[in-house]
């Protein structure tokens, strides 16, 4: 009996339950299929490990948005609820009991979560498998066995938020039920709430400080930057000024909501033949009535929007660079580097012991360049095994060079010789972002010689150059802000002095197609000056590092080049013939490897950015939709009134729609304002390892959110029209 | 059904169709010819209207009365274009309402006809002065004109001073005033009131009362009330009494005063009562 009850009730309340039906399918569908990701990932990535670290990160999302979404399905139910005080109220003077009311209300939101379950699940699964060429495309990768798949996995982790979101609701409800009299369910229809208003002069007041505000908080951030940039010693400092701003920002921007409608209301009035004329009045005071009440949602949902753009284009953009920076930060196949001990820490006891006491040999500086291929000899493959293999790299490489680089810091001087803050200087320009955090010493230049730098060219394919005797030039293969102060050091021929002679560039740019050393995702080298060799024999420098460039022989095959190079293997010391040691292995990379490494961030990033992206998105909208709903159905007398007075349903539905305009596009405009400026500054970051393109990707997932959103609003309006409609066409019945 | 000969109630006919039938000098502001309206299915009718007329001259403050369910409020709606007729013609100014396309109804309503409701049904998020106002800028008169017009009528009503108040800042009588003046501020050829003074206080409702009085004889305004309260009656030009969707009969006040027509409209109620129809 009482599901029959409760069926009915869903069958006649269909038109209020749409709206949650459609949000929960939504989430059903999404959660789903992003939960699959790591079975897409596994059909299409032969790489261990990543799918599983992918899976566990989206499970750990799905539980932070299902969070979102449980509080969004509590305010959706709130807004039918609140509809249907009158029909709980009249089954209990009927004589049902509280606890029957509660049972039908259980069933109701249960067909409805159950309907939603079934419907998502489909969608979700069908969706999962589109969604798995989306994947290969991200990961940059084939598809090599495609099959139809269903994850219990991700249907488990789907139907347990859905069971969440469900007894939070249910819970909700239940105390709906429980605390209001039946007095109060009775005579909810009636309405006697009086509008609040606000003195129009002071709301003005509140809009034009939260604009203020706004706007102050944009200079701040434009100003200080995020505190990443900051110097260690400012970086608390720095994180206290950006709180105080992320203060600021949200401070303004609720002050801004709020006294929104209220400013509004006082410029159209002042346009008396604006505000006299047709609806416009009405509009007006039905937007700063609801304003008032929604002001603080609107903010948040500003808020929200502002976090979901940043994160997907920012997120996104970072991919970008890695896609766009890979190709050239590969020089070799193989690339393998060697740090030397500085004599900073091997003249310093305190360091020493402290090595020694890890059980490292004894430690002595450089005297000259480690062979890379012979120390590589000591490395042992599969130390696991009993009878020792020693890695042998020269059996699979052809084509191979070293290159060494000395620090620009001799022994005993107290700085570095170059550094990029000397040539900023020199050429006027700021130290890019991201840099003014690191100290002196580290933004020494590294050095090497141009016989080593020809070798390396050779390498390359590319034309050696002559540096003649005062000859220099600048290599980096960091991103657009470093290599622009390189750029214009080149350009304006600035003067380096070393060793007692005065250099000048042989070039006017940098060349960054010739300045990776070594495989990376990003760029390594973020400056290394090529000086004629006497300059290095004569100035004493220390060894900072050595470089072994190699591609495999040709005519091996992917297990016998790549493979054996990615066997366990433990790399051991760097042993001098005297049993000491001069430096560390570095990293070793092949070129594969770091194609592997940045698709498979590419992949993460965009995922996530987009996973977060799109349930943010669809929450705002959700939330917006159930709120303009409701008011047009609280105003909906109002409506029937006008239509009473004369005015037209086209009239009407056009107030409902400019209405609704200032509820969704409102929040939108503010949220991708504080974007924009907001990625300024992390454009500012991201510039630092390579140029930033806001590629296809980026402009194809906004037009989807828009899509989206605009959906919602379109879904709002019509769904208003149907209300209005119903209200003009009610008949007076006193 | 066009034919009317057959009414019970001779005197009806004759009171009807007189006026307009036989002087052609004034054309009545109303004319209702003839109207029935029949709710249900086959087998299971509701006559809520059986074949009823009569005519309103310009300027005459006209109620109707009788008990509920005899089809007063239907009356009213039908003859304000709110609901539709079975049959027979509803002239406003001589133009058939029943004939006019849905599209064009909303504007001929804002042009012809105010309303005042049992209810105020003023818009919450509107000040008084807004309110008043609508009707005119819904008509897109200019700005400056609309704030004159509201000004005098809000001053003939006596409620100038809630003009700039919320409609919950007001009592039940200044609702009812600030509707009345909202009816009257487009000067309609007939005001439609719907038992105006149902939910107000005797002292609310004579205030109301009187403002109507005034609308009526300083305005000219034509104004059709529909009540069941005799008290309200008493101060109309003529009382129509309908009852199981018949028209009864009909009073007219002449030069009588209030309180001798009240004695009037009383006794007609009890008899109505002592023919065994609901109580009033």
């Amino acid at each position: 009996m009482l599901c029959k009850l409760a069926w009915g009730n869903v069958r006649r309340a269909g038109k209020d339950y749409l709206v949650y039906l459609l949000t929960l399918t939504l989430a059903v569908t999404v959660f789903y299929a992003f939960n699959t990701i790591s079975v897409q990932a596994s059909i299409v990535l032969q790489e261990e490990g990543l799918p599983e670290l992918l899976g566990s990160i989206m499970s750990g999302l799905t539980m932070f948005l299902a969070l979102v979404m449980g509080f969004l399905m509590v305010y959706a139910n709130g807004f039918i609820m609140k509809r249907r005080k009158k029909e709980f109220g009249l089954y209990q003077v009927l004589g049902m009991s509280r606890g029957q009311v509660s049972r039908v209300m259980a069933l109701e939101t249960a067909i409805v979560s159950g309907a939603a379950l079934v419907l998502g699940i489909v969608l979700g699964v069908g969706f999962s498998q589109l969604m798995t060429f989306f994947t290969a495309s991200l990961f940059k990768t084939q598809i090599a066995d495609f099959h139809f798949f269903f994850s219990m996995k991700a249907f488990g982790i789907t139907v347990g938020c859905l069971l969440a979101i469900f007894m939070v609701t249910l819970l909700f409800n239940l105390g709906v039920v429980r605390r209001a009299k039946v007095i109060d369910l009775m005579s909810a229809g009636r309405k006697n709430e009086a509008v609040k208003t606000r003195n129009p002069i002071l709301s003005a007041v509140i809009f034009i400080m939260g604009a203020g505000l706004i706007g102050w908080a944009y200079y701040r951030l434009l100003r200080d930057g995020l505190p990443v940039d900051a110097a260690p010693s400012e970086y608390d400092e720095a994180l206290q000024q950006f709180m105080v701003t992320t203060g600021i920002v949200i401070a303004g921007t609720i002050l801004f909501f709020f006294g929104f409608s209220g400013f509004l209301l006082k410029v159209l009035q002042s346009a008396r033949g604006m505000y006299w004329r047709g609806l416009n009045m009405f509009t007006m005071r039905q937007l700063a009535a609801k304003v008032n009440t929604v002001s603080f949602s609107m903010a948040v949902i500003a808020m929200i929007l502002f976090l979901a753009i940043t994160s997907v284009t920012g997120g996104m953009s970072i991919a970008n660079v890695m896609n766009t920076s890979v190709e050239r930060n590969t020089p070799a196949d193989y690339t393998r580097i060697l740090m030397y001990y500085g004599p900073d820490v091997v003249n310093d006891p305190e360091q020493v012991a402290a090595y020694e006491a890890e059980g490292y040999p004894p430690m002595k500086l450089a005297e000259k360049p480690v062979d890379i291929l012979q120390a590589s000899e000591n490395n042992v493959v599969d130390p696991e095994k009993a009878d020792e293999e020693r890695f042998d790299l020269a059996r699979i490489i052809g084509e191979h060079v070293q290159v060494d680089v000395y620090d620009s810091h001799p022994a005993g001087a107290g700085d570095p010789v170059v550094t990029l803050n000397q040539i900023a200087d020199a050429v006027d320009m700021p130290l890019p972002a991201g840099t003014a955090s690191s100290n002196v010493t580290l933004l020494g230049l590294q050095v090497m010689g141009e016989s080593d730098y020809n070798r390396y060219l050779d390498f390359r394919g590319k034309p050696r150059v002559d540096l003649g005797k005062d000859g220099y030039l600048l290599t980096s293969d960091m991103g657009e802000t470093v290599n622009a102060i390189y750029d214009a050091a080149l350009a304006q021929g600035v003067p380096i002095k070393l060793a007692g002679r005065t250099l000048a560039p042989v070039a006017d740019r940098v060349d960054d197609t010739a300045s990776s050393f070594a495989n990376a995702s990003m760029g390594s080298n973020s400056g290394t000056i090529i000086v004629p060799d006497a300059v290095i024999d004569d100035l004493d420098l220390p060894l900072y590092s050595s470089y072994l460039l190699a591609n495999y022989k040709l005519g091996l095959s992917y297990d016998e080049t790549e493979g054996y190079v990615r066997r366990d293997r433990s790399w051991g010391n760097v042993l001098n013939a005297d049993g000491t040691q001069s430096g560390l292995w570095g990293m070793e990379m092949t070129r594969s490897q770091s194609y592997e490494s940045t698709n498979s961030m590419n992949g993460l990033i965009s995922y996530l950015a987009i996973y977060i992206g799109f349930v943010l998105v669809v929450a705002c909208a959700a939330i917006l939709t159930i709120q303009q709903l409701s008011g047009v159905a609280d105003s909906s007398k109002n409506y029937r009134i006008l239509s009473e007075l004369g005015t037209s349903k086209r009239e009407i539905t056009r107030s409902v729609l400019a209405q609704q305009a200032v509820f969704f596009i409102f929040p939108l405009v503010m949220g991708i304002a504080h974007s924009m400026v907001a990625l300024q500054v992390v454009i500012e970051i991201i510039k630092l390892f390579g140029g930033l393109s806001i590629g296809f990707t980026v402009g194809f997932t906004c037009a989807i959110f828009l899509l989206c959103y605009g959906g919602y609003f379109l879904v709002t309006y019509l769904m208003s029209r149907g209300i209005v409609t119903d209200a003009i066409r009610t008949r007076q019945t006193a | 059904m066009v034919a009317n000969s057959a009414s019970p109630n001779g005197l009806i006919g004759r009171h009807a169709v007189s006026p307009g039938g036989s002087s052609t000098s004034v054309q009545p502001v109303l004319e209702v010819q003839h109207i029935e309206k029949v709710y249900g299915a086959r087998g299971n009718v509701m006559r809520a209207l059986d074949d009823v007329s009569f005519t309103v001259q310009r300027g005459e403050f006209v109620a109707i009365m009788g008990p509920s369910g005899s089809g007063k409020s239907t009356l009213l709606n039908c003859v304000s274009t709110i609901d539709t007729v079975t049959s027979g013609s509803v002239l406003i100014n001589g133009a058939d309402v029943t004939k006019i396309k849905h599209d064009k109804l909303t504007r001929f309503r804002r042009e012809q006809l105010g309303f005042i409701f049992q209810d105020s049904n003023l818009l919450d998020t509107l000040t008084a002065r807004e309110n008043i106002a609508l009707p005119l800028t819904i008509a897109r008169v200019p700005a400056k004109e609309v704030l004159t017009r509201v000004e005098a009528v809000a001053k003939r009503l006596s409620i100038a001073e809630t003009l700039d108040k919320y409609p919950y800042q007001m009592s039940g009588g200044q609702q009812q005033r600030v509707a009345a003046a909202r009816a009257l501020v487009t000067n309609p050829a007939v005001i439609m009131a719907d038992e105006p003074t149902g939910a107000l206080d005797s002292k609310n409702a004579r205030l109301l009362l009187e403002s109507l009085e005034t609308m009526n004889q300083r305005d000219q305004a034509t104004v059709l009330m529909v009540t069941h309260d005799s008290f309200a009656a008493s101060y109309t030009n003529r009382v129509l009494f309908i009852r199981d969707g018949r028209i009864f009969t009909e009073l007219r006040r002449g030069d009588s005063p209030r309180r001798a027509f009240f004695d009037r409209i009383m006794e007609v109620v009890a008899m109505m009562g002592g023919e065994g129809s609901d109580a009033l």
